[in-house]
């Protein structure tokens, strides 16, 4: 099911067992008289420090692989692995961070306070907390905000909030549901530039859900596009745009190359 | 992991809310305090609006009593009726001059046990305790209403129930239980203030316990919480805003709770004991000074419970 317009190695750029392995996966709903298959015969295979974009219209399922994975719903059929064992051990073992469409922060609790929520939940050594939250906070760029209350920041800052929390605990899988979908253009690419960059310095694997071809483009090693009724996997696109990516890579021509073959697979489903 | 290029994330880019504005020159530290105007000058100008019309409306509600009296023959050294309207000895609405004077009266030794002020701390007393116990009980319910559907469906038409029993028939049954066990005076004036402030405690704590939206419930189950950890961390701390309201509305009716309380049982102190005293004695302008003491008692409370709100959730921006 892999598509691709250039000549391109198909390998993962990490080898080793996938990180997350997804086959013949399919979600059934229950709706007033009937049911809605959200997600039909899935099958998908990320590699450890890989950023794969789940890109579809709504209703495609992408958020509810998402959620699959990160063991916050069940599958009606097929298998799911993450990190090894099933999606439920995984969670268990608290072995993601999950950024969700909306910041979701403690409005009791300031900046500091929410990067150290998830610390304080896994109870890790109490003096330590502190220091790690502020780390987190410097890495998204916010340390002279962290007594301030989510009702004091932007949009744009209360998510890099939540992604700071997310990192706190320190997962090796980033699991990210279009966290940047109720932004700006401009404060999106900002932060879009900002995520490849802790991405390429904390070796996470990412699994990102986006509606943005150019987003899905720019952050990602591969992109998976899906389509909806049923939601299924339309195909997965490699995209070989060299690394470190910065701005220019957006004028690259395979660029567009890219965002084409993404938008031709997303309007097949259409159809 | 390094911190390089942090200084990228542009602070507030141009993200259109009124609130990014100012926020590069916003200090990191506790949330802006924005200094509250005073409710004094809106309270006075409806006092001033008050006593504007309070005159004309005393005359024409006396005016009756006055005729009545002096067809009666009574003298009370004045001719016409609207002249008497002012010196009547248990007037409809007294004079601001007869308010006065019982005012005096019932306030020159505050602490003596026949005084207003006195009384009121005894029923302010009961209401608070009353208002506490409340918390604790409306707490509890409300924990276990959110927590169990079938708790809700087999107890909450029975909670409802308990609201439509009158204060007045509850009163002296509780008092002649209570008494029987030795209980007397103050705790069963608190006991019936706590049965009418536990239930908007226990709606607005339950909707409160339930006011976390699914994505950060979510949240917490990604981290694996235990439900005690979701809880504390994060259903209590979102009820706290709907406590602090259910308790402004609790407040007032467990006021006029504790007051019902005191007329319809034997007491020997508090409002409630003063205004069955003196409407024996008919003695109506000690009772509007009574309703005053009442009315400035439950502003009390309101803005006790205001206060307290605004210590305990200081996250909130100052409305």
């Amino acid at each position: 099911m892999t598509h691709s317009l250039l000549p391109t190695s198909h390998s993962p750029p990490h080898s080793g067992p996938p990180i997350v392995s997804v086959r013949d996966l399919g979600m059934i709903f229950p709706v007033p008289g009937g049911q809605t298959v959200a997600l039909q015969d899935a099958n998908l295979e990320i590699m450890p420090g890989e950023f794969i974009s789940l890109i579809g219209p709504s209703g495609c399922g992408k958020t509810t692989l998402l959620r699959l994975m990160a063991d916050l719903i069940s599958p009606t059929s097929g298998q799911l692995t993450v990190n090894g064992g099933t999606p439920r051990q995984a969670r268990e073992a608290r072995s993601y961070g999950y950024v969700f469409q909306a910041p979701a922060l403690m409005e009791w609790r300031n900046v500091l306070g929410n990067v150290r929520l998830p610390l304080d939940v896994m109870n890790t050594p109490k003096d330590s907390r502190a220091a790690r939250a502020r780390e987190m906070l410097r890495l998204v760029g916010l340390e002279k905000f962290e007594r301030s209350y989510p009702w004091q920041l932007s949009g744009g800052m209360q998510q890099r909030v939540s992604i700071a929390r997310a990192l706190a605990p320190g997962p090796a899988l980033l699991f990210m549901d279009e966290p940047f979908g109720a932004l700006d253009e401009i404060t999106r690419e900002n932060l879009n530039l900002e995520l490849l960059r802790l991405w390429r310095e904390t070796g996470k694997t990412v699994v990102f859900v986006t509606h943005s071809i150019s987003e899905a483009v720019f952050l990602s090693s591969r992109v998976v596009v899906m389509t909806a009724r049923p939601g299924k996997i339309e195909g997965i696109v490699n995209i070989d745009l060299p690394q470190p990516r910065g701005e220019e890579s957006r004028e690259d021509p395979r660029f567009f190359q890219y965002a084409t073959e993404i938008r031709e697979l997303l309007r097949r489903g259409h159809e | 992991m390094s911190e390089g290029g942090s200084g990228k994330w542009v602070v507030g880019s141009g993200n259109g809310q009124g609130r990014v504005q100012g926020m590069t020159t916003l200090p990191a530290s506790t949330p802006r305090r924005v200094r509250r105007p005073s409710n004094l000058l809106p309270m006075l100008a409806v006092a001033v609006f008050a006593a504007l019309i309070y005159w004309p409306v005393m005359l024409f509600a006396n005016q009756g009593a006055a005729q009545k009296a002096l067809d009666s023959g009574a003298d009370l050294g004045c001719k016409t009726a609207l002249a008497c309207a002012t010196q009547l000895r248990n007037p409809v609405i007294p004079a601001p001059g007869q308010f006065w004077v019982g005012m005096r009266s019932l306030s020159a030794q505050p602490f003596s046990a026949t005084a207003a002020p006195y009384n009121a701390l005894v029923t302010g007393g009961e209401t608070l305790l009353g208002l506490g116990l409340a918390v604790v009980v409306g707490l509890a319910l409300a924990t276990l209403l959110v927590r169990s559907r079938s708790f809700e469906r087999a107890t909450l038409p029975w909670l409802v129930a308990s609201q439509t029993v009158p204060v007045v028939a509850l009163a002296p049954m509780l008092a002649v239980l209570l008494g029987q066990a030795g209980v007397q005076g103050f705790l069963p004036k608190a006991l019936i203030a706590a049965y009418i402030a536990f239930f908007p405690v226990t709606i607005g704590m339950a909707q409160g316990l339930r006011s976390p939206d699914p994505l950060q419930r979510d949240l917490m189950q990604t981290y694996r919480a235990s439900g005690p950890q979701t809880f504390l961390l994060l259903q209590l701390p979102a009820s706290l805003p709907y406590l602090f309201t259910s308790l402004k509305v609790a407040a007032t009716a467990a006021l006029v709770g504790s007051i019902v309380a005191e007329i319809s049982t034997i007491s020997f102190s508090g409002l409630g004991k003063m205004l069955a005293e003196n409407s024996r004695a008919s003695d109506t302008v000690a009772l509007w000074v009574i309703m005053v003491y009442g009315a400035a008692l439950g502003i009390a409370l309101v803005a006790l419970i205001g206060l307290l709100e605004r210590a305990v959730t200081r996250w909130r921006p100052v409305a």
